[in-house]
């Protein structure tokens, strides 16, 4: 909100510091300086006021007071002593009725006769326009005026047109219409507070004025409002017609009901003596339930423990007395403190302790180190798997990246999710957003495809949430090689696990249920479901060529994606060498001819089971498929490596084993050792 | 006899032995003197036909050759292999400016790296590292940290609503009523985590971020306390004397509240662009916890007191490393990532 540096000044006898030296000690002191910007003879000064200090400092008034307890000055309140005049009463003019008190707690009106309406003199036109208002008509300036040096908003209605005489504040009846003074038209509803004459509405009620009783030119009483309405009713109603005006802004953060008094008086004050209005007896004032001030007692040792550091009572003292806080009584080492109602922000000993603590400067507290009692951190596993994972990784040659977790409707659809399984959000920021991600590889892949103009070959992961309905939530872990093949990925997830400390993993060929086949991510024929004992931790291979043709990827990618909560719970730290054997070991090599489709871990099962314990290592070294080879055959080629715990074993007990191997190999008719 | 032997015997080996080139020969020579049938070997198997003074005489001065001659081999030795040696390092030459061919390794993301650092920093200083759900309750998110519904000051954290009648929560700072509900004070915690805020992305916003929250609560915790604690993370995390300063803010959940400022990072606090020439960067909000945070997390607010803060991962990850646009982090950008 901006405020003129002159205008703050009108309020102090003495000089202030200049316009940057205020904008620091008010940033420093009460809340940030945006920018200083210098307007004709004037400075702007935009203060970010937070949304607890509206009350109070979205007003000149209101600043100027938190200027002088920072620089310990004395603030002139500006004129608002009335002289009336005793012919007139202000009830003759206008009565007041209120429908609802809770959404109207006070509502104060003064009668302006015999006004002559025309434009404001400069110094107050300026002022305005240094705020960013625009002058328009004496009256109008000055209920302006006065919201801006007071914070309540006012407003003017021309007397003769209300009808009856009369202001009802109530709540809108369904389907009536109001035309506010810029001529926008309005349909209001039973939830819209409004200030109606004895026959419509002629205000939306804190919001906006109504054209019906504007202020003209041959206007000649003025009705004067100073209202206080409830903040989240008027918040409700800006709302619901989408309308933000200067005053529902301050309603909408809350009023002091005492604050509408002042103002009118100083309005009525303003106009007497700038339009030359005869100010009529009386002020109409329906105010059932008095406001009265707080009062809080103030632990002195509590200011001093919850600041850190002993501030002199006489200061602390000092503050309340320049920000209008009253001493009501001082115990031995307690305080009693009045607090204007103006200070809706302040209920509590803590918010009288921010007083003191800002006031005072933070820059003035030391910085000690808590005295406290050892307690060990708790070492958090779950963040301790996630980084051994991630740096695993990261040697492995894969460079982690964070995508959003969103994904839109296009690839809800590409990769085969029902509406039902997905968590949508209910107010997207884009349709690409629509949707939690209820996987890592959708935006993988997008990755993949950007990637791809730069790079033929690279390796990406992922760790990160996903979601589905209604309320999962949890870690999973994705990652996809471009060019590169199968194996090498699934080299990669041996050499995660092994570090991982668990065992037992293998790799089972999916088999699609009906349900799942639709949109299913993976190439049915290149695709392995990774199993550690009988539980199924994720996927690993290519992505079905369907999918992959949605994308702008020409070259194969390869996938996994695990359920990084199950891969956590399995892993282990634990480890245990296993002693080196005294004896040498013996390398024998092996090649055999087979059918193309028969796997290698039924060739290496029957290795294992006819070598038994000596056979310590079995390793695949190459597969050759080339056409030369007679009908769709592949030939396997192994070391074996033969080895005891408690001896050297003979060539003779060698070659014994291996014959036994070829033996047991080639009881399959269609396999054939091929003799070296 | 045999005396004059012995010396003709070492003038003619020294003689050899200066002659030779290559160990091989060096060796031969060996073998015809010192060998097992060399000529002073044989003269020591012959001495025990001698009498025994005659045999004590040149029996010493024939032991003392073979001394002198073995040293004498060993010294050529030395020197034929040093030769060896150097003429190999003269032949051999490497040229070291060639470039290096280096293991393919990955690149961790920056805010893993950062978030690491933050981690590793509060540990050492007693904080454990917690966390909480990314889609929470309204009541966590909002009203248990005093954030009351229609008050204008929720609008400060924009939200995004699911349909499934949670929220994504807009800050960390929701687990810090979680963690209290369950666990005692004294109690120190950092609660890193993604967090998200329904605003327009732009170079230094984004809609789904990271933030790290702090809490310490005991007895006797104190501002005093918490700038203690905040320098010290300022300084390790940027491993340099940052300064810092403390403006008064609100947050509903906070009494006192305040935003913490570092000296500009770019110009070291004498104004640029990059604080606006305020010499001051803003990065995060703070406060003294409010006793209806206590209440909502069932703890006796006069019991206790403590402190809150709340970082931007992105924001102090930006700062660390001079990344000028924050939708570089989630651009998945290999070219960005590979300098990590």
């Amino acid at each position: 909100m901006v405020f003129s540096y002159n205008w703050l000044q009108s309020f102090f006898i003495k000089k202030l510091p200049g316009p940057d030296k205020l904008a620091e000690i008010l940033t420093m002191n009460l809340a940030e300086v945006e920018e200083v910007k210098k307007e004709g003879q004037d400075f702007i000064l935009d203060i970010d006021v937070r949304p607890n200090r509206a009350g109070d400092c979205f007003s000149h008034l209101g600043i100027a007071r938190e200027i002088a307890a920072i620089t310990d000055s004395k603030l002139k309140i500006p004129d608002s002593k009335v002289i009336e005049d005793r012919k007139l009463k202000a009830k003759d003019f206008v009565s007041v009725e209120i429908k609802d008190k809770a959404a109207c707690p006070r509502y104060t009106a003064r009668a302006i006769a015999d006004v002559k309406v025309g434009p404001s003199p400069k110094w107050l036109k300026d002022r305005l326009a240094t705020c960013g208002l625009r002058p328009i008509n004496s009256i109008v300036d000055i209920a302006n005026y006065v919201m801006l040096e007071t914070g309540q908003p006012l407003h003017a209605f021309d007397a003769e047109k209300l009808a009856g005489k009369k202001i009802i504040v109530r709540y809108a009846k369904n389907k009536e219409k109001i035309v506010t003074l810029d001529e926008q038209k309005f349909d209001l509803n039973a939830d819209i507070l409004v200030i109606a004459d004895g026959k419509s509405p002629v205000a939306i009620a804190g919001i906006k004025g109504g054209k019906l009783p504007e202020i003209e030119k041959k206007t000649k009483n003025v009705i004067l409002e100073s209202a206080n309405f409830d903040h989240k009713i008027i918040r409700k109603g800006s709302r619901s017609i989408n309308l933000k005006t200067d005053a529902s802004l301050r309603f909408e953060h809350g009023l002091d009901p005492n604050l509408t008094e002042f103002a009118i008086n100083r309005a009525a004050f303003l106009m007497q003596k700038i339009a030359r209005g005869k100010i009529a007896q009386g002020l109409v004032d329906v105010y059932p339930k008095k406001v009265f001030p707080k009062r809080i007692k103030l632990d002195l040792d509590y200011v001093d423990s919850l600041l850190g550091t002993e501030v002199p009572l006489v200061k602390i003292k000092n503050i309340y007395r320049n920000l209008n806080f009253r001493i009501i009584s001082s115990g031995s080492r307690s305080i009693m403190v009045e607090v204007p109602t103006i200070r809706l922000d302040v209920s509590l000993p803590e918010d009288l302790i921010e007083e003191i603590g800002r006031i005072y400067g933070y820059d003035k507290i030391p910085s000690d180190f808590p005295i406290s009692s050892l307690i060990l951190p708790k070492r958090n596993l779950n963040i301790f798997w996630e980084e051994f994972t991630k740096n695993v990784l990261k040697e492995a040659g894969f460079s982690e990246v964070y995508n959003y977790s969103f994904f839109g409707e296009k690839e809800a659809k590409i990769f085969g999710y029902k509406e039902k399984e997905l968590i949508e959000v209910g107010n997207p920021l884009s349709q690409e957003q629509k949707y939690l991600r209820a996987s890592l590889i959708p935006n993988l892949v997008k990755d993949a495809e950007k990637n791809f103009k730069h790079f033929n070959k690279f390796r990406i992961f992922e760790l990160g949430k996903i979601f589905k309905a209604p309320f999962l939530e949890k870690r999973q872990l994705a990652g996809l090689i471009i060019g590169e093949d199968f194996y090498q990925l699934k080299g990669t997830i041996d050499l995660l696990l092994q570090k991982m400390g668990i065992s037992d993993i293998w790799y089972d060929e999916h088999q699609a249920t009906p349900e799942d086949s639709k949109g299913f991510v993976w190439h049915p024929k290149k695709c392995a479901e990774i199993k550690i004992d009988n539980q199924e931790i994720g996927f690993l291979g290519e992505i079905s060529p369907k999918i992959l043709s949605s994308f702008n990827l020409k070259e194969k990618a390869v996938l996994f994606d695990v359920d990084f909560e199950k891969l956590s719970q399995l892993a282990s730290e634990e480890h245990e060498y296993r002693p080196l054997s005294r004896y040498p070991a013996a390398v024998r090599d092996i090649s055999i001819l087979v059918p193309g489709k028969v796997k290698v871990v039924d060739v290496l099962n029957e290795i294992n089971t006819a070598g038994g314990k000596t056979v310590r290592d079995v390793d695949l070294f190459d597969v050759y498929e080339g056409e030369e080879l007679p009908g769709n055959k592949k030939n396997l080629a192994f070391h074996i490596i033969f080895q005891a715990e408690d001896r050297t074993l003979s060539p003779g007990e060698i070659d014994e084993m291996q014959n036994k191997i070829i033996k047991a190999l080639e009881s399959n008719p269609e396999w054939q050792v091929r003799k070296q | 006899m045999a005396e004059i032997n012995l010396k003709t015997l070492k003038i003619r080996v020294e003689k050899e032995i200066e002659k030779v080139k290559s160990l091989e020969e060096l060796n031969e020579i060996f073998n015809k003197y010192l060998g097992k049938k060399g000529e002073l070997t044989l003269v020591l198997h012959s001495l025990e036909k001698l009498p025994k003074a005659k045999r004590i005489q040149i029996g010493r001065s024939a032991n003392e050759l073979k001394i002198f001659l073995r040293a004498e081999f060993e010294k050529k030795s030395k020197e034929i292999k040093e030769e060896i040696h150097k003429a190999l390092e003269e032949k051999e030459w490497l040229d070291i400016t060639a470039p290096g061919k280096r293991p393919s390794v990955g690149h961790l993301h920056p805010l893993t790296l950062a978030k690491r650092k933050i981690e590793e920093i509060f540990q050492s200083m007693g904080f454990s590292v917690v966390e909480g759900p990314s889609m929470e309750k309204e009541w966590y998110n909002f009203d248990a940290l005093n954030i009351p519904k229609d008050h204008p000051a929720r609008d400060a954290w924009d939200t995004f609503y699911l349909k499934n009648g949670l929220i994504l929560r807009t800050h960390t700072t929701p687990v810090d009523v979680r963690y209290m509900e369950k666990n005692n004070p004294p109690l120190r915690i950092i609660i890193p985590g993604a967090c998200f805020r329904h605003e327009a992305t732009d170079a230094s916003h984004e809609s789904d971020f990271y933030q790290v929250d702090g809490l310490m609560v005991d007895k006797k915790i104190s501002v005093a306390n918490f700038k203690a604690i905040v320098g010290e993370f300022f300084k390790r995390f940027f491993e340099k004397d940052v300064k810092f300063r403390l403006k008064p803010d609100f947050f509903p959940f906070t009494e006192p509240s305040f935003d913490i400022g570092i000296s500009c990072l770019v110009c070291g606090g004498k104004g640029c662009s990059a604080c606006k020439n305020s010499g001051w960067m803003e990065v995060a909000g703070a406060g003294m916890v409010h006793p209806n945070v206590f209440k909502n997390s069932k703890l006796i607010p006069r019991d206790w007191q403590g402190w809150a803060f709340g970082f931007g991962l992105e924001r102090l990850t930006m700062l660390k490393y001079k990344i000028n646009d924050i939708r570089l982090l989630r651009s998945g950008d290999l070219r960005f990532l590979n300098q990590f």
